[in-house]
């Protein structure tokens, strides 16, 4: 068999494309770890930041301010999206809402996250007098990853066998017993993978954040009460690591060793995620048809 | 999985008798119920007296119940009378007038769906009212009065709460499989609720600044002068910079994406495959902070030594590594789309073409690449949509100078505008103007979006094209 000129040359622009694609992920992973894992010891990641230079340079407000905003926010989008993404599945009859349902978080995750960034702003640190804190934050963050949520959810309780459903409403369930007794269990390793991914996006996410939470690095609760001390932080402004990625890179008060630092965090971060989501996806998934 | 006992349907006489006696004690629920919807709404009737509206000017402030905003116009002090809008009264009129309409429905005329709709139009009332107390601050802003304050009461949280009780305690009245269809739906219909309250807000927000501008000299005048003397507004340069950005970005990716997804698609053997796919899914998955520092740190140095050598003077920040930043980000969701795409392809077509004799390369560049073509115009689009969109990837190295976009020279795309200013902008017209950019950006997106969803809904695979 003889091999074409032609099909030679685009064969090797085939290899190269695939070749170029793995060289630049291998090269950003390896890039930002070579030069930031020698910076990040135990006490970068225990202790505080201050602006101050030669002060402390640790990232632990940062790391307590994204697993806050990563908590209040999937604590906010993921009943709502169960919810949702059950009455898309299990209740709607194909018209005109389903239709403006479907192409509504379509546009959704279309919507670039600077947009809810100036909506957040609008909505929750103007009109509801949130200020800028994490609570904003957070709700901002709730509405980007209502689309990523409601799409894997309603996947996966699609692909729960019909044979299920009926075996439950012919031992006389009502449809609701049905749903969350035999459908949702069963739908339960798409939803998680859908919510670690959620999470993979707040942990990056920056433009949305960026004048919503406000950018203090203070991460100490005030008051004495436990109510205070709790919860009473979610009124205050905080960093996040992708934003404190973003302030000390440009602003350059901070050695270089600190974006490299927190960049490296944030690789390892995302990249346990991700190897998370794809694990339990596999393991769990036993319709699973991807 | 274990079923409780009331889940079983009745079928023998005793089962009949407990079903009775269930339901006659389900009736007194229900009686119940009925009397708390009549309740809810004399309750609307005296929020009404409640402080709804708070109003703070410098040291002065007002607090409004709803009762006063509909029937007065307030003096605040001497020199100010607050007039309030027709269309704001009529809201917070509406209102109650609809709780009241729900409640007989659901009370005397059973229709208990048409109740809950009502009711939960009452909310909508609210939300609107809250929506526009914004309007009157800014409003406040533009007569020149200081730096006014307008924050919602707790008359407004109790009314959100009536509203909210009373739709689920009509919807309750349906029985519980019935009313759990209803908040399903409720639910599902968020997601739509928050698209139209983005969409009226981002052109609430952002065309006062452009009324105030002037469409053309907005969209078209050449000078961003936010903060001079004589401020301009004019973003043509930031258009541009996103236009220009967002199509060198396709030129590089699209070619680079299309041919990795025919290497997953058909060349690779399984388990390069295998490693290359989820390698493209955590391309996808870096944030777009890290390829904008990345692109600081590496790419910026090398277009400046670069250009230096061929004896161009630029900071190396600018348009060429938005571009590539842009390409290398857009890669992952033109490959996985244009992957699926091509698989979908009947192998029927595949198999005829090399029956008859193509090989093949030929045979995917030739058939099977365009019978996928609408799948991977769709997957383009959407690249064109993160492109546009994309901010901190691009602020990181775009340089955020506003001037005509060349090649090396830094330039502000409409994001890196918005995102860079909004730290210290002023209220008032520069913020303004901001949201003007948002809108623009909004507007763009929009576009992108609707087109994509056209495309992917007459593609997929048909086989018609």
């Amino acid at each position: 068999m003889r091999i074409k000129k032609k099909d030679a040359a685009l064969l090797v622009l085939i290899w190269s494309s695939a070749i170029l694609t793995l060289t630049i992920l291998v090269g950003i992973i390896g890039y930002v770890l070579l030069n930031g894992l020698p910076h990040m010891s135990l006490s970068f990641l225990t202790s505080t930041y201050s602006a101050v230079k030669g002060g402390s340079k640790g990232v632990l407000p940062m790391i307590i301010n994204t697993l806050y905003i990563v908590l209040i926010s999937l604590l906010l989008a993921v009943p709502l999206c169960l919810c949702g993404a059950i009455y898309m599945t299990q209740y709607a009859r194909q018209g005109r809402l389903v239709h403006a349902i479907r192409f509504a978080t379509e546009v959704l995750s279309g919507i670039p996250s600077i947009i809810f960034g100036l909506f957040g702003y609008a909505v929750f640190v103007v009109l509801f007098q949130f200020k800028l804190s994490i609570l904003s934050g957070s709700l901002t963050m709730m509405i980007c990853i209502l689309p990523i949520i409601m799409r894997t959810t309603e996947e996966s309780l699609l692909s729960v066998p019909s044979m299920y459903k009926e075996a439950g409403l012919a031992l006389g369930a009502g449809k609701l017993r049905v749903t969350m007794g035999v459908v949702l269990p069963n739908a339960l390793p798409g939803i998680l993978t859908g919510i670690i991914l959620a999470m993979g996006r707040i942990v990056g996410e920056t433009a949305a954040l960026l004048f919503t939470v406000g950018v203090s690095g203070n991460f100490l609760p005030k008051g004495d009460n436990f109510i205070d001390a709790t919860f009473g932080h979610i009124f205050e402004q905080g960093n996040t690591l992708a934003l404190h990625l973003y302030n000390s890179a440009m602003n350059g008060k901070d050695p270089v060793a600190v974006p490299f630092a927190t960049a490296a965090v944030l690789i390892i971060l995302i990249f346990i995620l991700n190897r998370l989501a794809d694990l339990v996806y596999r393991r769990l998934n036993r319709f699973g048809d991807r | 999985m274990t079923l409780g006992k009331r889940d079983l349907a009745p079928h023998n006489e005793l089962s009949r008798k407990s079903q009775c006696l269930l339901s006659s004690r389900q009736s007194m629920a229900d009686r119940l119920l009925k009397y708390i919807i009549p309740m809810l709404t004399l309750f609307s009737l005296v929020a009404y007296s409640m402080p709804y509206l708070r109003i703070d000017i410098g040291t002065k402030s007002v607090e409004l119940s709803a009762l006063m905003i509909v029937i007065a116009n307030i003096r605040v002090s001497v020199e100010y009378l607050l007039v309030f809008p027709v269309l704001f009264r009529a809201i917070i009129i509406i209102s109650p007038l609809l709780m009241i309409s729900a409640c007989i429905v659901s009370f005397f005329l059973k229709k208990h769906i048409i109740a809950s709709i009502l009711s939960i139009s009452a909310l909508m009332c609210q939300i609107i009212a809250s929506l526009y107390s914004s309007e009157i601050a800014k409003s406040l802003v533009a007569n020149g009065i200081g730096r006014p304050e307008v924050s919602m009461k707790y008359g407004w949280f109790v009314f959100i709460f009536l509203t909210v009780v009373l739709s689920l305690s009509v919807l309750a009245q349906e029985g519980l499989e019935k009313a759990a269809e209803q908040v399903f739906q409720f639910t599902a219909l968020v997601s739509v609720g928050i698209v139209v309250i983005m969409t009226v807000y981002m052109f609430a927000y952002g065309t006062p600044a452009i009324a105030e501008i002037g469409l053309i000299d907005f969209l078209l005048g050449k000078e961003w002068r936010p903060t001079a003397g004589e401020p301009e507004f004019g973003i043509l340069y930031m258009i541009l910079a996103t236009i220009f950005g967002c199509v060198g970005a396709i030129a590089i990716g699209v070619p680079v994406g299309l041919f990795t997804a025919v290497f997953l698609a058909e060349v690779a053997p399984k388990k390069l495959g295998d490693v290359i796919r989820p390698a493209v899914d955590l391309l996808a998955g870096i944030p777009s902070v890290i390829y904008g520092f990345i692109g600081m740190k590496i790419l910026v140095p090398v277009i400046r030594e670069l250009s230096i050598r061929f004896g161009i003077n630029t900071t190396g920040s600018g348009l060429a590594a938005v571009i590539i930043v842009l390409a290398v980000m857009i890669l992952p969701t033109i490959i996985r789309v244009t992957e699926t795409t091509l698989r979908s392809v009947p192998r029927s077509y595949t198999e005829a073409a090399l029956a008859l004799g193509n090989t093949k390369i030929s045979t995917i560049f030739s058939i099977q690449i365009p019978a996928a073509r609408s799948g991977i115009l769709a997957g383009v689009i959407l690249g064109v949509g993160r492109a546009i969109g994309e901010t901190m990837a691009v602020i990181m190295v775009a340089g955020n100078i506003v001037k005509f976009p060349t090649l090396f020279s830094s330039v502000r795309p409409m994001t890196a505008g918005i995102a860079f200013e909004m730290g210290y902008a002023e209220a008032g017209l520069h913020r303004q103007s901001l949201f003007g950019i948002g809108l623009v950006l909004f507007v763009f997106i929009m576009i992108v979006n609707v087109s994509f969803s056209y495309i992917s809904k007459k593609g997929g695979f048909t086989g018609e094209n």
